[in-house]
């Protein structure tokens, strides 16, 4: 049976790993590899390692990060930040990244896209929509370049124009419930989910393995990705890599896909 | 000692690095005098069946590869592209395959067992072993793989088949014909089970 | 190098690598000594400890009264601070803040560890997260400066955030799981040095860093041990020196209670520990420290000097393991493994080399062996 996939989300910004709040107020969790080698003797399902400043600074993907990340992991890596090129795309996957995930590019540079699934393969092509509503029950709109350009489009219209172009999965991240932990916002995931047929991962928002259940009891097979969730403890915020263990992992999702019972 | 073969495409870098923590010598290989040397063989890939073809077209190893395996027998194992590659033809491209293993490799069909099907069959699942394989050698049951593909494979005859998966209806992830075994998900990303089968296949002898 | 002939204690495994040993005629070491003559009568695991650190619990708890949590507890993940943290809560009824500092290095067992104890005894946890990129020029400054303590980023980082914390949240106490259980006998001054010297600290940073240490937590010996101690009074308490504590014992309740993962040996649970202690203390300057640890167990009756002798026969880390550890933490540190050789091939350095406290350390020990404040402690 297809298990959901459970994946830690980390974000590198100069050099050290950070965790937001709604895209902002970076707090300092540590040295990427060794959070990511900790992960990997965890034996996550696989993880997400987005460089928050690359696009933002116009500079290249780090390489040199890439490769030592890459070293660590017994899983699939999906990596994104600064990537605009093919070249990047094809030297990332080189190092041994399974996935690249754009986010300014889907919007600046759509032929992109394209031209990457052509030669590394749509399953190597994440396209990363983050979004945000300006009140609760407003209509999410498209961001990017953390948080600070409008893109002008829903998430869904986005999304399905991304599957079109070549995108292989769609990461959809709540910006206003990023780093927050009260729950994934379900609707933008639903509306995302209603647009393609390629598969998702939602992240923003989760805060306990509760809300993990709630979004796979949803939506089934799916992917959950987390940032806070995995790499804070308690209620002092304090930076301790977790992950639940395999018999608890399976409980969680036998139940939760128990619970959606006739939708399969 | 392992040779992967490094046309272009597929992990290279992970399967190297899961050997040299095992302390088994690899090397990646790129040239037709490489491959002669190598006792063992490893074929990645990944993206579309006829980039990978063409791709390894163009490396200058075909012939020494055909020679290893089929002239040789030297035992090889194909990993996810390069699985489907070992096979005649696939849904995905117009070039011939490699032909070691009788069979064609098939698109997931637009719906199985009533349900649409989402592509592609992408994360963790069980593979379930048909007739025991050297390969699956003390694994942790149930054996669990990373999966990442659109395309599967479909034998010729039953009995080349020795592990299958389970996604919307079962279907073969890991074939053998005498040298040549072959696995649909990827080792080099599945943890214990996978630094396990790539362990089985650099060690025994039966592999 | 030292030029006596060797010699090995003919009561513990303490021998002539520790250069400032002293014989008696029946070839018993200072160390065996100094426990024998002033920790022992002193330590009292009985109802009298036991009564002792009643009492001092009850004080700690009336003084913590309507805030949070009354006392701070370091925890590394490794066996003595995960034991006491269960201990503190659950016999003497403490609401301990458990604290743990990342520098960096953590295995995923200590992790894990933390996680399982802090968790299954409902406690609260605060983390302090140095900067690795602080972190890791401090530490190959040490390299560089080729003495033997290179472990001391680790450790001074840990005791400086500590105290920095009790200090800025006003707590008066901090659980320690130092014990003479295994640590009567310490770590030779020449071998360790003072961890909290910070002026040797800045020096070798000076000379052989590279950036800043902007963010690194820096304490000085008189800031925590004068003036936080008796001006701020900050009492630092060690419950496990108040009752029997068995190692193997608190490792198997851990282990059944809370599914706490074992080490292969002490301070594995840092990766650079394992690596400092394994291979280049005793391989770069003939320092074992299985030599003090197993001596302390066997002073408490834990170990039998006999399978001291046969343990210390092989190397703390096989060739293999050497190889690879010797990969990861160049690694880590970014520079080649010819480097980190280089270092390892360079010549041995001292303490006496670069700037330091040394004489506060050693006019402070005096004053508190005079004012009967401390017992032992390093030479």
């Amino acid at each position: 049976m297809l298990r959901p996939r459970i994946s830690p989300c980390l974000l590198v910004h100069e050099g050290g790993l950070v965790k937001t709040e709604r895209f902002g107020n970076p707090k300092y969790v540590g040295d990427p590899i060794n959070a990511v080698r900790i992960f990997n003797e965890k034996e996550v399902d696989e993880i997400v390692v987005l460089d928050i400043d690359a696009t933002a600074r116009n500079r290249e993907p780090d390489y040199d990060l890439i490769r030592r990340l890459a070293a660590e992991c017994r899983m699939p890596l999906c990596y994104g930040g600064g990537v605009r090129k093919l070249e990047h795309f094809e030297r990332i996957v080189s190092l041994g990244v399974e996935k690249v995930a754009v986010g300014a590019a889907c919007c600046e540079l759509p032929e992109l896209i394209t031209k990457a699934a052509e030669v590394v393969g749509s399953q190597s092509v994440v396209a990363v929509v983050d979004a945000r509503r300006s009140a609760p029950a407003a209509q999410p709109t498209v961001l990017t370049r953390n948080a600070s350009v409008d893109a002008k489009v829903t998430p869904a219209d986005h999304a399905r124009r991304l599957e079109g172009l070549g995108a292989g999965e769609i990461l959809v991240n709540s910006i206003d419930r990023d780093g927050t932990r009260t729950g994934y916002d379900l609707e933008l995931v639903q509306s995302i989910r209603d647009a393609v047929s390629c598969p998702i991962t939602a992240l923003g928002g989760a805060g306990s393995l509760v809300h993990l259940g709630e979004l796979v009891q949803r939506f089934g097979i799916i992917g959950a990705s987390a940032g806070s969730l995995f790499v804070f403890k308690g209620v002092y915020k304090a930076v301790l890599i977790n992950y639940p263990n395999r018999a608890d992992r399976d409980r969680l999702v036998s139940e939760s896909l128990g619970a959606r019972g006739s939708l399969g | 000692m392992i040779a992967i073969v490094d046309y272009g495409l597929g992990n290279v870098s992970a399967i190297e690095n899961i050997y040299r923590r095992l302390g088994i010598e690899v090397v990646a290989a790129r040239s037709a005098a490489e491959l002669a040397q190598a006792p063992r063989l490893i074929l990645p890939g990944v993206g579309s069946f006829d980039w990978a073809m063409r791709l390894l077209d163009q490396s200058g190893m075909r012939e020494a590869l055909d020679d290893a395996v089929l002239g040789r027998r030297i035992p090889v194992l194909g990993i996810c592209v390069g699985f489907q590659m070992m096979l005649r033809r696939s849904d995905e491209g117009v070039l011939p395959g490699l032909g070691w293993i009788d069979g064609e490799v098939r698109k997931f069909e637009p719906a199985r067992s009533g349900k649409p099907t989402r592509l592609p069959h992408m994360g963790w699942n069980d593979v379930r072993s048909s007739t025991f394989d050297p390969i699956f050698a003390g694994l942790e049951e149930p054996m669990r793989f990373y999966f990442l593909h659109s395309y599967y494979v479909q034998l010729a005859a039953r009995e080349g088949e020795i592990g299958t998966a389970d996604y919307q209806g079962d279907f073969c992830c890991a074939a053998r014909h005498d040298n040549v075994v072959g696995v649909q998900f990827h080792p080099e990303k599945s943890h214990q089970w996978g630094v396990g089968l790539l362990r089985n296949f650099a060690g025994s002898s039966s592999c | 190098m030292d030029h006596r002939p060797y010699q090995i204690c003919s009561n513990c495994v303490m021998d002539t690598t520790d250069s400032l040993i002293a014989f008696d005629e029946a070839g018993v070491c200072d160390h065996c000594r100094t426990f024998e003559r002033t920790i022992k009568p002193n330590w009292h695991t009985d109802a009298r400890g036991r009564a002792e650190i009643e009492r001092i619990a009850a004080g700690i708890r009336k003084e913590g009264r309507g805030r949070d949590f009354d006392c701070i507890i370091g925890m590394s993940g490794g066996i003595d601070s995960s034991y006491l943290v269960y201990l503190a809560k659950e016999e003497l009824g403490l609401r301990p803040l458990v604290f743990h500092v990342d520098a960096g290095w953590n295995s995923q067992e200590a992790v894990n560890n933390i996680e399982r104890i802090v968790d299954r005894l409902n406690l609260d946890l605060f983390t302090e997260v140095i900067d690795w990129e602080e972190m890791r020029d401090l530490q190959l400054a040490y390299f560089r400066a080729g003495v033997p303590q290179i472990d001391t980023p680790q450790d001074h980082a840990f005791f400086a955030t500590m105290y920095n914390f009790a200090e800025q949240n006003g707590i008066r106490h901090i659980l320690t799981g130092a014990n003479y259980s295994t640590e009567c006998v310490r770590n030779p001054i020449e071998w360790m040095y003072y961890q909290s010297d910070s002026v040797q600290l800045r020096d070798i940073h000076s000379r052989f860093g590279s950036r800043p240490l902007a963010k690194f937590p820096i304490t000085s010996v008189l800031r925590h041990k004068v003036y936080l101690r008796y001006i701020k009074r900050i009492q630092v308490v060690a419950p496990l020196n108040h009752m029997p504590y068995i190692k193997a014992d608190a490792m198997k309740l851990l282990a059944d209670r809370f599914g706490w993962q074992p080490y292969p040996q002490k301070h594995f649970e840092s990766r650079f520990t394992r690596f400092y202690e394994g291979f280049w203390l005793p391989g770069k300057f003939g320092y074992d420290v299985r030599r003090v640890q197993f001596s302390s167990l066997i002073l408490t009756g834990q170990m039998t000097r006999e399978d001291a002798l046969e343990r210390l026969k092989t190397p703390p880390l096989d060739a293999a393991t050497i190889a690879q550890e010797t990969a990861f933490v160049a690694a880590k540190l970014r520079i080649t493994e010819e480097e980190l050789m280089g270092y390892f091939r360079a010549p041995n350095k001292t303490y006496r080399d670069y700037r330091s406290q040394d004489s506060v350390y050693r006019v402070g020990a005096w004053a508190m062996r005079l004012l009967g404040l401390a017992r032992g402690g390093k030479r």
